[in-house]
Formats: structure tokens, C-alpha cells, sequence
């Protein structure tokens, strides 16, 4: 994402707090299909997809004057809305235990990073497609399902005939170095 | 399936804060980390850290246009309009179609191709393409229209039959995936905004695929390409 885009998003943003409904027209237009798609890759569904992101954008509405303290870049904020409201739905049709994953931690005040740890973090992203291919295709095949389709450990470990701690201790040594080859 | 030396403290902290990023921590779990944040600030900026590396793969996901109709419900659950809406993108085709009904179909023939191709009936000329959309019989057509960033789809004959959509694709040069943006309307036409990403030029092609009711399930294309053809400067 380039800064002038950030930064466009984030004034959008700004200006939503501020009730400004153009102006949440306009972040709606720039960012709906993308938050869509999320909503289609945890769910499924189309027409839960498309109730799921309304309540996106009635949530980005009302909490837009919590995101400047919590210092995550503007398109990760919906993204983790997005995508957080989706597993939510997803968990909920089932009757299985809810780890309900809301998104309380995407609203913790955080000091914003600077602007080298910015810059940092979007090497990091431009680098993370690289990284999972480096991964064992199961290990990568695990994150992608955990982040893109909200597969639990529950699910990791039915799917693998594996106990789930097992599955845990794998898929966090997965992230580890997952992290390691992104931030080398 | 791993190797089993026990992890370090920060390692810990590193794999705690992605679980909670991933939403993988059961509910005590999730609770107990998420508190951890608004005491521990180091640990809050490596869940964020999380939040920021992951989104790179939702950023990479194909953008997929949701229906107008989800629009308008937003405004309207938000209370930032009236239902029924005074703009009703609908309410185009009321004026021309509902009074007409009464008149000559070659009247209301007419007045259709004055609302489809009279340029800058509703705002100033801006760089405008169009795109015709018919099966060889003719039995399907659609039209497409951009001035701007606004697009215009409307169906002039060939509705999908009961069970299915026709689902509109922006299909590049670069041969990347095509980009769902949205189902041809029963009647009438839809108007939606471009989003981001999708700029017009006579380089770009309009398809149409047989979708299931409400469109593709998965978000690429899974039915046969019922029509195509590029974006002409208008």
C-alpha cells in the first residue's frame, strides 16, 4: 500500500469519527470489495458474506474514533474487522465451543509505530508470500487455512488425525519461523 | 513433526500474541492475552506486529464487489437514510417504466435508449467507456457504461433463469484473475462506484458468467462465460 493511499484511508477514517458520511461513502467504495472478499474466504456464503459486511461497516462506523490510538495501518483495521466478524459467524453456526476471537485486541491502544517500524512491517508483508512458500506446504497450507478461512486448532487437529496439542505446538513453531524468515 | 526443544520466553510471547492475532485462543485464553495488552506494552505492539504480517494475505485475496443492495442497507441501518430511499437506484427505471407502461412499446423503447445512451444526462462528461454484452442469439444483452468511476449495468433482455445469476467479471490484460463486480440486475439496471484498483481503459474486457443465485460461491468465475467484450472509448 503506498503512503499517499494510507494516508488517504486514514483521513477517511478520520473523518468518519467525525460523522461524516461522504466520507465513509468514499471508504466504503475504496475498501468494500476487498473487506467482501474477506468476509467470502472465512464464509463461504454470499449472502452471509454480504450481512456480515454491513455489519462491518455499521461497526467501522461507530468505532472509527478508536482507530487512531490503536496504531495499526488503516487496511489492517478493516481487514481485522472484516475478518474477525467472519469467524465469528463462522463459529457461531456451528455448535461447537466458541473461542470467540471478536476483536477486543484490534482496539487496544498501542503506540503508533514510527515510521522505520512502518516500513519494517511493509517489508515484511511484501515478503510474507515468499516466506510461506519457503514453510513445508502442510505447515503453510495450515497458516493460509487459519488466517484466510478461520480453521481452528479443533479443525487443524480433526483434519490432521492429530491431538491437539500436537497440532498447537506445530502450527506456533510454524509461526515462529514464519516470522523469522519475514523479519530476517 | 516438530523438534521439541522447549521454546524461550520471547518465542512464547511471539507465538501467544499470533494466536491471539489468529483468533486461536479459547475464550479464558483469548481474555487473559488480550488484558495482557493494555498492561504490557511491548506485547501489544508484537500483536499488532501479527495483525499487520498476516493482513499481507487478505490484502492478496481478489477483490470481490458486493451488491448495491448491501449499500443501501448500511445507510439505512445506520439511519443515514429513509426506507424506501429517495435515491432508490431503482427509481431510475420506475420513472421511464412504470408511466410508460400505459403508452406504445415503441415509446417506452425509445425512452429506454435516451436513458442508455444519451451522454451526460446526469453529470458532466468524463472520460466515458461502454461495453455491449450479447450471446450470438441475441437473447442475453446487457450494457454496460462508465463515466468516471461511476458504472452503469443494465439488462435490456435475457434475465438469468430462476436459480441463477449472470455475474459481471473486470477482466484485465495481464490475465489475473477476473474481479467479480456484481450480479446483472433482473431488470432494470445497477449503478455502483468502481472500486478501487479497477481503472477503466479500451485495454479491459466485461464478461459475463452463469452463477449460481447470488453468484459464484467461491469468488473466482465457476460457470461457463456467457458473453464478452472490451470497454470501447465512448
Amino acid at each position: 500500500m503506498t503512503d499517499a493511499r494510507r494516508s488517504e484511508l486514514e483521513t477517511l477514517i478520520a473523518r468518519t469519527a467525525m460523522g461524516d458520511r461522504d466520507a465513509f461513502d468514499r471508504l466504503y467504495d475504496a475498501t468494500s470489495a476487498k473487506l467482501h472478499a474477506v468476509c467470502l474466504s472465512v464464509l463461504k456464503d454470499r449472502p452471509e458474506a454480504e450481512e456480515t459486511l454491513q455489519e462491518v461497516y455499521i461497526r467501522v462506523w461507530q468505532s472509527a474514533a478508536r482507530y487512531a490510538s490503536n496504531g495499526l495501518s488503516p487496511m489492517t483495521w478493516l481487514i481485522t474487522i472484516a475478518r474477525n466478524r467472519s469467524i465469528d459467524k463462522l463459529r457461531a453456526r456451528g455448535s461447537r465451543p466458541v473461542t470467540a476471537p471478536e476483536d477486543a485486541a484490534a482496539f487496544v491502544a498501542c503506540s503508533a509505530p514510527g515510521p522505520e517500524s512502518a516500513t519494517i512491517m511493509a517489508q515484511e508483508r511484501r515478503m510474507l508470500d515468499d516466506c510461506l512458500a519457503r514453510l513445508a506446504e502442510a505447515q503453510a497450507g495450515a497458516v493460509r487455512a487459519v488466517y484466510l478461512e478461520g480453521v481452528s486448532y479443533a479443525d487443524l487437529a480433526a483434519r490432521e488425525g492429530l491431538p491437539i496439542n500436537t497440532v498447537r505446538s506445530w502450527l506456533r513453531r510454524s509461526l515462529l519461523r514464519l516470522k523469522d524468515c519475514v523479519s530476517q | 513433526m516438530t523438534d521439541d526443544a522447549p521454546l524461550t520466553p520471547s518465542q512464547e510471547d511471539q507465538a501467544l500474541a499470533a494466536e491471539l492475532a489468529l483468533g486461536l485462543l479459547d475464550g479464558p485464553e483469548a481474555a487473559a492475552a488480550t488484558a495482557r495488552m493494555s498492561t504490557d506494552a511491548d506485547f501489544a505492539r508484537i500483536v499488532h506486529d501479527w495483525y499487520e504480517r498476516m493482513a499481507g494475505m487478505a490484502e492478496a485475496l481478489t477483490p470481490v464487489m458486493a451488491p448495491a443492495r448491501a449499500r443501501q442497507a448500511i445507510r439505512e441501518r445506520l439511519g443515514h437514510i429513509n426506507a424506501p430511499l429517495a435515491n432508490d437506484p431503482t427509481e431510475r427505471r420506475a420513472w421511464w417504466r412504470g408511466p410508460l407502461v400505459a403508452l406504445t412499446g415503441v415509446l417506452a423503447v425509445a425512452a429506454t435508449a435516451a436513458f442508455l445512451w444519451l451522454p451526460g444526462l446526469q453529470q458532466p462528461a468524463a472520460p466515458g467507456y461502454q461495453a455491449q454484452l450479447s450471446t450470438q442469439d441475441q437473447a442475453l444483452r446487457v450494457a454496460a457504461r462508465i463515466d468516471g468511476r461511476d458504472m452503469e449495468i443494465a439488462l435490456e433482455s435475457g434475465a438469468a433463469p430462476e436459480g441463477r445469476d449472470w455475474e459481471i467479471w473486470w477482466v484485465e490484460p495481464d490475465g489475473s484473475a477476473p474481479v467479480s463486480i456484481g450480479l446483472v440486475p433482473r431488470d432494470g439496471s445497477l449503478r455502483m462506484t468502481l472500486p478501487d484498483g479497477l481503472d477503466p481503459s479500451a485495454d479491459i474486457q466485461i464478461a459475463l458468467s452463469d452463477e449460481p443465485a447470488g453468484g459464484s460461491p467461491t469468488g473466482q468465475a465457476t460457470g461457463p462465460v456467457v458473453a464478452i467484450a472490451p470497454l470501447t472509448s465512448l
